[in-house]
C-alpha cells in the first residue's frame, strides 16, 4: 500500500513540477528537486523512464527540448499547459450535457472505466448540465466485448492487431490488420482496416474473433487515411443479383421493407409480387425459406429449382 | 461499474482529475464526491491523504496542496498548477464520438437545435481523432427512455411490436418488468395484457412505445418452459450457429457438429430449421421432425401448384 502511494505521489509531483515550469528542466534537476526519486543513478533513471511512459499513456505529453545549446546532452523536460488541458475549447451547458450523455451511454458496458474518467473531466469543468434535456433520451451501448476496448486503443495509438478469425467452417484464420475504425451496425460491432496479408481493406465482425485481439509491434506504425469514410466499409464489393418473389398478404414484413413492389404482372389474389436484390445466394435462399409457405421465388428459374430441391430433400429426410 | 483495486497510475490519474473537480465544487460533501468518482468513502480518503503530500518542489506548506476535509466537506487551496481540467484521451474521445452518434440518430426530428450542437461537437472531436468510429443503433433511445420511465413509475405501455417469429405487427398493452440482455440483444421482460402471459420483447423490434396509464394487473410468476431441440450442423457452421443463436467455438474436425438449442418459441425453431434445410438436420424431438416435414410438404405443394408460365 505504501509503495502504491509513493509511486502515485511521484507521478503527481512530477506532473506538477513539469507543468509549473516555464523553461525546460533537466533530468538531474528533476532527480534533485522532485520528491520520490531515490536510489542510485541507474534506478532513478529507470523510474523516470517508466514515469514518462505512464504519463504518456494517460494522454499527458512530456516535451523534450534542449536546455542549453552548448551542452547537448543536457536535454530538458516540460509539459506545455496547452497540451495538458481540456482540448474541446469553450463548451456551454447544452454541450456538456450532450457530451455527458454520450459518455454515460457506456454505463455498464465494456469501456465503462474510460467513460467514467471522461465524465469526471467533463463535470470538473464546473458547468451544470441542462437537466431538461436528460428526460427523453437514454442512449445506451450494451456491448460487453472486451475486444472493443483493445480495438479502440489500437486505432488511437495506430498499432497493428493480430487475431484469429472464425470462417464459415469455424476454422481459425490468422489475421494481421492495421485498424482504421470501429463501427456498430445491424446490432453488431465491426472493425475495419487494412488487412496486411490480403493487402486490401477488410471488415471483421468482432463477435467472430476467437480469443483476444493482440497488439503487435510499435505504436504509430501506420497512417489512417485522412479521407476515411466508414460507410465505405459496408459498400458492396460484388454485384447484386435480383429475384422476383410472391409474398402472401400482410406477410414477409422484413422482405417488403427492402424490396420494390412490381406491378407489371398480375399476382394471384392474396399475393403481391416483389423484386428483391441480394448479394449472397445461400443467405438469400435461407431468408426466403424462413417464411415457409408465405414467400415463394418465381424467378430466376435456377434459384426456384434450388429451393424446390431443398424442400424435396426436407420431405425425404423428415417425412 | 466494476470495482477493482486501482493501480498507482490509475490513482494518479484520478488525483489529477480530483483537483479541478474540487476546485469547481468547493465544499462538496465527502459522500457526494465519492459517488461522483465511483469510490467508497474510504478509497476517497486515501486519495485525499495522498494528494495532501503533493505539491511543487520544495514541499514546504507553502508549496503543498492544501486540502480541508475533516469536517466532511472538501475544499482545496494552493493547487493552481493542476486546476486545469485534463484533456480527454483519444480513447475517451472515440467512445464519446460513438455515444454522440447514437444520440444523433434517436433525436426527435423537431430538435434540430440539439442535432446542430451534436454535429458541432462531432466535427470538433473528429478533427482530433479522425473519422475512426461510427455507430448506427438498432434501438431507438427514446423508446428506451420511455420504458425505463414506465418501469420506475409502474406504468403500462402501449407498444406497436413487430414479431419476426409471427411475421406480424401488433398493438399490445404490456406491463414492463425488467430490461435485460438476451444473446447480445436488448430485451424487455414484460407481462403482455393482450396475450395474458409473460413475454420477452426485443427493443429493436418495437415500432412505437408510449405510456398507457397505471398498471392494475399484478402478473403471476413466469412459466419457464422452453423448447429444446437437438441439431446436427453439417455445413455453414458459423451462419447456422448464428441463426439458432448457439454459442460457437473454433473447430478442428470437419465432421458434423451436434448442438442443443433452446427457445421459448417452437415457431422460431421451426422457421430456423426450414431456413437451414441445406445445412442442418434436426434430430430430436421426433415431434419437431414431423413439424418440419409438414412445413416442407405444404411449401413444396405451393410451388408445385403455382401457376408458373410454361
Amino acid at each position: 500500500m505504501l509503495t502504491v502511494s509513493r509511486k502515485t505521489e511521484r507521478l503527481v509531483n512530477l506532473t506538477i513540477a513539469l507543468l509549473a515550469t516555464k523553461r525546460y528542466i533537466t533530468k538531474s534537476e528533476i532527480f534533485r528537486t522532485v520528491d520520490g526519486y531515490e536510489g542510485n543513478d541507474e534506478s532513478k533513471e529507470r523510474m523516470f523512464e517508466r514515469d514518462k511512459d505512464d504519463l504518456r499513456n494517460l494522454g499527458i505529453e512530456i516535451e523534450v527540448g534542449t536546455f542549453d545549446p552548448l551542452f547537448e546532452d543536457e536535454s530538458g523536460y516540460r509539459i506545455k499547459p496547452e497540451n495538458y488541458q481540456f482540448q474541446l475549447g469553450e463548451v456551454n451547458a447544452q454541450e456538456i450535457t450532450l457530451l455527458s450523455l454520450a459518455a454515460e451511454a457506456w454505463r455498464g458496458a465494456s469501456l465503462s472505466s474510460s467513460a467514467l474518467s471522461a465524465l469526471n473531466k467533463l463535470h470538473a469543468i464546473g458547468i451544470e448540465s441542462d437537466s431538461e434535456l436528460l428526460l427523453d433520451l437514454a442512449p445506451a451501448i450494451i456491448t460487453q466485448d472486451e475486444n472493443l476496448a483493445i480495438a479502440i486503443a489500437a486505432i488511437t495509438s495506430r498499432t497493428v492487431l493480430s487475431f484469429s478469425y472464425l470462417n464459415e467452417e469455424l476454422k481459425e484464420q490468422s489475421r494481421a490488420l492495421e485498424p482504421y475504425a470501429v463501427i456498430s451496425k445491424y446490432g453488431h460491432w465491426y472493425i475495419f482496416g487494412n488487412d496486411l496479408d490480403r493487402r486490401a481493406s477488410r471488415l471483421f465482425r468482432l463477435d467472430r474473433v476467437s480469443g483476444e485481439l493482440k497488439p503487435q509491434g510499435k505504436s504509430s506504425a501506420f497512417e489512417i487515411p485522412g479521407d476515411l469514410d466508414v460507410n465505405q466499409a459496408f459498400a458492396k464489393s460484388s454485384e447484386l443479383s435480383s429475384a422476383i418473389v410472391f409474398i402472401r398478404d400482410g406477410r414477409g414484413l422484413n422482405l417488403r421493407s427492402r424490396g420494390s413492389q412490381n406491378f407489371t404482372t398480375s399476382a394471384p389474389i392474396g399475393w403481391q409480387e416483389l423484386k428483391l436484390e441480394y448479394l449472397d445466394r445461400e443467405r438469400f435462399i435461407e431468408e426466403v425459406l424462413w417464411y415457409g409457405n408465405d414467400v415463394i421465388v418465381f424467378e430466376p428459374i435456377d434459384l426456384r429449382n434450388e429451393i424446390l430441391g431443398h424442400l424435396k430433400a426436407g420431405v425425404a429426410t423428415y417425412g | 461499474m466494476v470495482k477493482s483495486q486501482s493501480t498507482p497510475v490509475e490513482k494518479a490519474a484520478r488525483l489529477l482529475d480530483l483537483v479541478p473537480f474540487i476546485s469547481t465544487h468547493q465544499g462538496i460533501a465527502l459522500n457526494e464526491l465519492a459517488q461522483e468518482f465511483n469510490l467508497t468513502e474510504r478509497e476517497l480518503l486515501s486519495d485525499l491523504n495522498t494528494l495532501w503530500m503533493c505539491g511543487l518542489p520544495g514541499y514546504t506548506p507553502l508549496e503543498l496542496i492544501d486540502l480541508e476535509f475533516e469536517s466532511g466537506y472538501v475544499s482545496i487551496r494552493n493547487a493552481e498548477v493542476l486546476q486545469r481540467v485534463r484533456l480527454l484521451t483519444k480513447q475517451e474521445l472515440v467512445i464519446i464520438l460513438l455515444g454522440l452518434d447514437i444520440l444523433q440518430s434517436s433525436l426527435d426530428p423537431k430538435r434540430d437545435d440539439l442535432s446542430g450542437a451534436i454535429s458541432g461537437l462531432t466535427i470538433r472531436i473528429k478533427k482530433i481523432v479522425g473519422n475512426v468510429a461510427a455507430a448506427l443503433p438498432i434501438v431507438d433511445s427514446t423508446h428506451r427512455a420511455i420504458i425505463t420511465q414506465a418501469i420506475a413509475s409502474r406504468t403500462d405501455l402501449l407498444v406497436s411490436y413487430h414479431s419476426t417469429i409471427k411475421d406480424t405487427v401488433s398493438e399490445r398493452v404490456i406491463t414492463p418488468l425488467e430490461l435485460s440482455l438476451d444473446r447480445g440483444f436488448e430485451v424487455l421482460d414484460a407481462y403482455c395484457q393482450s396475450a395474458e402471459g409473460f413475454r420477452t420483447f426485443r427493443l429493436d423490434n418495437m415500432r412505437s412505445v408510449q405510456l398507457a396509464g397505471s398498471s392494475v394487473n399484478i402478473p403471476e410468476p413466469r412459466d419457464g418452459s422452453d423448447y429444446q431441440w437437438q441439431l446436427l450442423i453439417k455445413s455453414r457452421f458459423r451462419t447456422s450457429s448464428e441463426r439458432f443463436r448457439s454459442v460457437y467455438r473454433p473447430r478442428e474436425s470437419s465432421a458434423g457438429e451436434e448442438v442443443t438449442v433452446n427457445s421459448f418459441s417452437q415457431d422460431w425453431l421451426l422457421r430456423n430449421a426450414v431456413s437451414t434445410l441445406a445445412s442442418v438436420e434436426v434430430q430430436l424431438p421426433v415431434s419437431a421432425r414431423t413439424l418440419i416435414a409438414e412445413k416442407c410438404q405444404i411449401t413444396l405443394e405451393l410451388y408445385e401448384n403455382w401457376p408458373f408460365p410454361n
